[in-house]
């Protein structure tokens, strides 16, 4: 786990991220959130978890996420998240930006 | 912002505790699994648990960035400062008191004149649609008003091409069952188009004016019924006699109706009235013609300029069979929304007034401004603590404002107290001090405050709000982080030179008012004892019908108490003398003069000297032979070597010889008199001519008590028949009404200048003070190196009369210019008043002292010993 293969997020990229891990519908905690992303990138994409909540709040005040209390997988209360329909829109659209935008940084890099 | 939004950031208002329950529960929860986490992965519990603490950073932050999203922030901040400001004021009751009080002062001043200018400058007319209506007039070629027929009017009134409705009305005050009113003769659509509906009764109607002399009513305002008839509620039916003509009042208005002018109107009757009123003056023919106002309504979607234009071009069809001169040239429309329009001439004239409340008021936010400064120096090392944890300075500056803020509301609220007192103890002393005859008839103006009052209220205490709060919250809260955490603030030498500035404004104002007024006082001084260059005393002024002139004039040479009888076209110091040109032959230089018509009594009556030459006799005034005495300045103006008497003079009126006189022959040289209106100085080139007594204003000299015989006389005339005299008043009255704006002016400016001394002088005890207390520790050193008592109150001292001088210095140069201005309009004024000047300079400096005194005492007693032992 050395410190050169780990790369904070980018500006913005956090909110596509917590979209993206609630795309199957299932609810998760902000803590299985942050592991889940960390997980599928092996480690790389290091969630900065002072800037998780903030964000999570914001996507739940943007109406594309919506938090509920339920209990956790150890019996502990905790707040779920879960994708709305118009998160799941929003989603779409931030995935294609994204899309095109590393398509075309890759160009421009191979090119160059 | 969406729904969802929406919700969410209402639930965080409302829900405040529960919602950061739910956000501690939920960061509580994630550094849980965190530390969970480390621990399986080998690290002992408190071990485990730092390090979940330290990847998750500071807990704080976070929160307050979730807050943030949350967007309730400022209002939960601000919530937080009432409460912190509120728990302040308790603790120091006699601050909040002060700055309340201070601020009212001056807030209810400006509200006051604001409350005046609103009901001349801002406030529509109670009536309908205001914004339309518009008084029309029309001029000649030279400019001169012109008025229509009655005929010319009708057609006017049915067929102009501006206008969807047109009514005409004059003034006519009349005394009915010995109460004055104020009324007006209207054409029978007036209430039709202003939209006044009646309490009792009805209004006039159109048929009411369908033929002259019909239709014998009136109508009532609401005002003039209940203050001067009791509310009669059986007047409907009544006769009341105007002029000695009897009119059947047939309705009362609805309140608040009071007519297009200033004054409200007390009474409407028809315009068809005129020539039984007015002694057959009249309005129907086109010789002789009064001239009523015109006022319409203008038609939709057209603009001001088009509508003169169009009226224009119709008025000079209409008038095309009159004589060339006659007809007209230009139509003039003025908004009659208003009592006056806005305009730069009406702002002029308000400004003094408003520029010397406004001083007040900003010497009051100087002191509140002053008072703020101090307490926060207090709370410095509070806030230089806070600032080096640091809060945000933004957040303190807001802390700060709001304080400011909570103070201005109350104060505003007590400052519409003082303006509703201010304008009512104001009335109630014009009223008492105005001339006894004028008081009768002087309208009874009620100054009813409405939303745009309140408004500007509110404005201007928000506005001091930020002046008294804004400068106090910067400068304290620029304290050096570095200082503030040794506890020294005093090095920073900012606060003591915005500290004097705010001083020095005060101190320059209250020189500039207090000098200013002096110049004003001295001037009515001067005024009032002035000379008018004839015999005021004992003498009365009466105008007298026609058609009742015979039977009076016997009565009144009969009565004992009557020592001469005279008459005038114009009475002394009534404010009105007809222009002339006049000039010593063809091809001399012309002068703009005055004439009146005297008749030979006039002289000795008025006991003014004549200086050459002889009087009037008999006979001329009898056939108003050719002749005329002049007065010193225009025999030295036509004839400057002297040689007036035997001379012709010629006169010109309105570029053509005049009809009466075009040249008189000068049989006499008269003493230079006052004889216009004392404000305005001595007289152009005044001429007599001839007259005899059977015409014009009667001028009476009495034995006693001018007043009680003015009285008397009234009511012995008023035995002989119907209300022969129309209006009487004694020369005494007519002098005193002619200086009493004057006098009010002075008393308004002395009145201000002595609140702004009260202002001062609490301003520099306040600034001294402070100084004391913050030199404490100066202080105490100099006299542990053997200063003496009397050079460490010297130090106060100087400190003081440094400040003073330079301040009276300002004040004197300002008063310099305003009384300049002043005198440019006021003859009596005089710019250079040495003993007004010293007055209010000894005023200023003696304040200064005695400001001064207390603070010098205190750090006379300062204790070296005590004070070196601090820190």
């Amino acid at each position: 786990m050395g410190h050169e293969s780990r790369l904070d997020l980018l500006q913005g990229t956090l909110d596509l991220l917590i979209l993206r891990t609630l795309q199957s519908g299932v609810g998760l905690h902000g803590w299985a959130i942050s592991e889940r992303i960390e997980q599928i990138s092996q480690d790389v994409l290091q969630v900065n978890q002072g800037s998780l909540y903030p964000a999570l709040h914001r996507l739940e005040h943007q109406g594309w996420i919506k938090a509920e209390w339920g209990v956790s997988e150890l019996g502990r209360r905790a707040r779920f998240y879960r994708l709305t329909r118009s998160g799941r829109k929003q989603l779409e659209l931030e995935t294609d930006d994204w899309e095109r935008l590393s398509a075309a940084i890759g160009r421009v890099l191979k090119m160059a | 912002m969406n729904r969802h939004d929406l919700l969410l950031r209402i639930r965080g208002l409302f829900l405040r505790r529960r919602v950061e329950e739910e956000l501690d529960e939920e960061l509580r929860f994630h550094l849980e699994m965190a530390t969970r986490k480390n621990a399986a992965k080998g690290a002992s519990g408190a071990e485990a648990a730092r390090l979940a603490r330290v990847r998750f950073g500071g807990l704080d932050p976070v929160k307050e960035e979730c807050r943030n999203v949350r967007g309730t922030q400022l209002i939960e901040s601000t919530i937080r400062d009432i409460g912190y400001a509120l728990r302040g004021f308790r603790r120091s009751p006699l601050f909040v008191v002060t700055v309340i009080g201070t601020i009212a002062l001056g807030l209810g001043l400006n509200t006051a004149v604001f409350t005046l200018f609103n009901y001349i400058v801002l406030r529509p007319f109670p009536v309908r649609d205001p914004y339309s209506l518009y008084a029309f007039t029309w001029a000649d070629r030279l400019h001169r008003e012109q008025a229509f027929s009655w005929h010319e009017f009708e057609n006017f009134r049915k067929n102009n091409p501006a206008f969807s409705e047109v009514a005409a009305f004059h003034y006519f005050f009349a005394r009915a069952e010995g109460r004055p009113l104020t009324g007006a003769l209207v054409t029978g659509n007036y209430f039709q188009m202003l939209g006044g509906g009646a309490t009792l009764g009805r209004t006039l109607l159109p048929e009411d004016t369908s033929a002259p002399g019909r239709e014998p009513v009136m109508v009532l305002s609401y005002a003039a019924w209940q203050s001067k008839f009791g509310g009669d509620p059986n007047i409907l039916g009544r006769k009341l006699a105007l002029h000695g003509y009897p009119l059947v009042v047939v309705g009362v208005t609805q309140p608040g109706f009071g007519g297009l002018d200033a004054a409200p109107i007390e009474y409407w009757a028809p315009i068809t009235m005129t020539p039984l009123l007015e002694n057959g003056l009249n309005i129907f023919g086109s010789e002789n013609s009064a001239l009523p106002l015109i006022v319409g309504r203008l038609k939709r979607r057209i603009s001001i300029s088009q509508a003169e234009a169009d009226l224009a071009g119709w008025t000079r069809q209409v008038t095309a069979d009159r004589p060339e001169s006659e007809r007209a040239a230009r139509a003039f429309l003025r908004s009659k929304a208003t009592v006056v329009r806005l305009s730069a001439k009406v702002l002029a004239v308000f400004s003094p007034l408003a520029a010397a409340v406004g001083l007040v008021l900003l010497l009051a936010c100087a002191n509140v401004a002053n008072m703020m400064l101090a307490r926060a120096m207090a709370r410095q090392r509070e806030i230089g603590i806070r600032l080096s944890l640091g809060a945000d300075r933004k957040r303190l500056v807001r802390q700060l404002l709001t304080e400011s803020l909570l103070l201005a509301v109350p104060a505003g609220l007590a400052g519409f107290l003082v303006s509703r007192v201010a304008i009512e103890v104001s009335l109630r002393i014009m009223f008492a001090t105005l001339p006894p005859n004028l008081v009768e008839i002087a309208p009874r103006i009620s100054l009813p405050p409405d939303i745009r009052v309140f408004g500007f209220m509110l404005f201007a205490a928000l506005v001091s709000a930020l002046v008294f709060g804004l400068a106090p919250a910067v400068q304290s809260t620029r304290a050096d982080v570095m200082l503030a955490a040794r506890g020294e603030f005093t090095s920073d030498i900012r606060p003591m030179r915005l500290r004097n500035t705010l001083v020095v404004v005060q101190i320059t104002v209250c020189a500039l008012l207090l000098i200013t007024s002096g110049v004003l006082i001295r001037g009515e001084g001067s005024m009032r004892s002035f000379d008018v260059g004839f015999r005021t005393h004992g003498v009365i002024a009466m105008f007298v019908a026609e058609k009742s002139r015979p039977l009076v004039m016997a009565r009144i040479r009969s009565e004992p108490m009557v020592q001469a009888v005279a008459t005038a076209s114009s009475i002394p110091l009534d404010g009105i003398l007809p222009p002339l040109s006049i000039s010593a032959g063809e091809g001399t230089k012309v002068f703009d003069a005055w004439y009146n018509h005297v008749s030979p009594e006039f002289f000795s009556l008025l006991e003014i000297p004549i200086l050459e030459g002889r009087n009037f006799t008999a006979d001329e005034a009898r056939s108003g032979a050719p002749v005329a005495i002049v007065s010193e300045l225009t025999a030295r103006r036509l004839w400057p070597k002297g040689d007036a008497l035997g001379h012709e003079i010629f006169t010109r009126q309105d570029g053509k010889p005049s009809p009466q006189y075009p040249a008189a022959r000068v049989i006499g040289v008269a003493r230079n008199i006052i004889s216009c209106s004392i404000p305005y100085g001595p007289d152009p080139p005044l001429i007599y001519f001839p007259a005899a007594t059977s015409k014009h204003a009667l001028l009476l000299r009495v034995n006693g008590n001018v007043d009680i015989a003015r009285r008397k006389l009234e009511t012995e005339l008023a035995t002989l028949g119907s209300e022969d005299i129309e209006e009487s008043h004694t020369i005494e009255q007519s002098f005193a009404l002619s200086v009493y704006p004057f006098r009010a002016a002075s008393w308004v400016g002395s009145m201000l200048g002595g609140l702004a001394l009260l202002l001062t002088v609490s301003g520099i005890y306040g600034v001294l003070s402070y100084l004391v207390t913050q030199r404490t520790k100066e202080i105490g050193i100099r006299m542990a190196l053997g200063a003496s008592t009397r050079a460490v109150t010297g130090l106060v001292m100087r400190q003081s009369m440094r400040l003073a001088a330079v301040c009276i210095g300002l004040g004197i140069a300002l008063a310099l210019g305003v009384s300049h201005w002043f005198a440019s309009h006021l003859v009596f004024v005089n710019t250079f008043d040495v003993f007004a000047y010293g007055g209010g300079v000894l005023l200023v400096a003696a304040a200064s002292v005695a400001a001064a005194y207390v603070p010098s005492r205190r750090a006379a007693r300062v204790d070296p010993l005590t004070t070196l032992r601090y820190d």
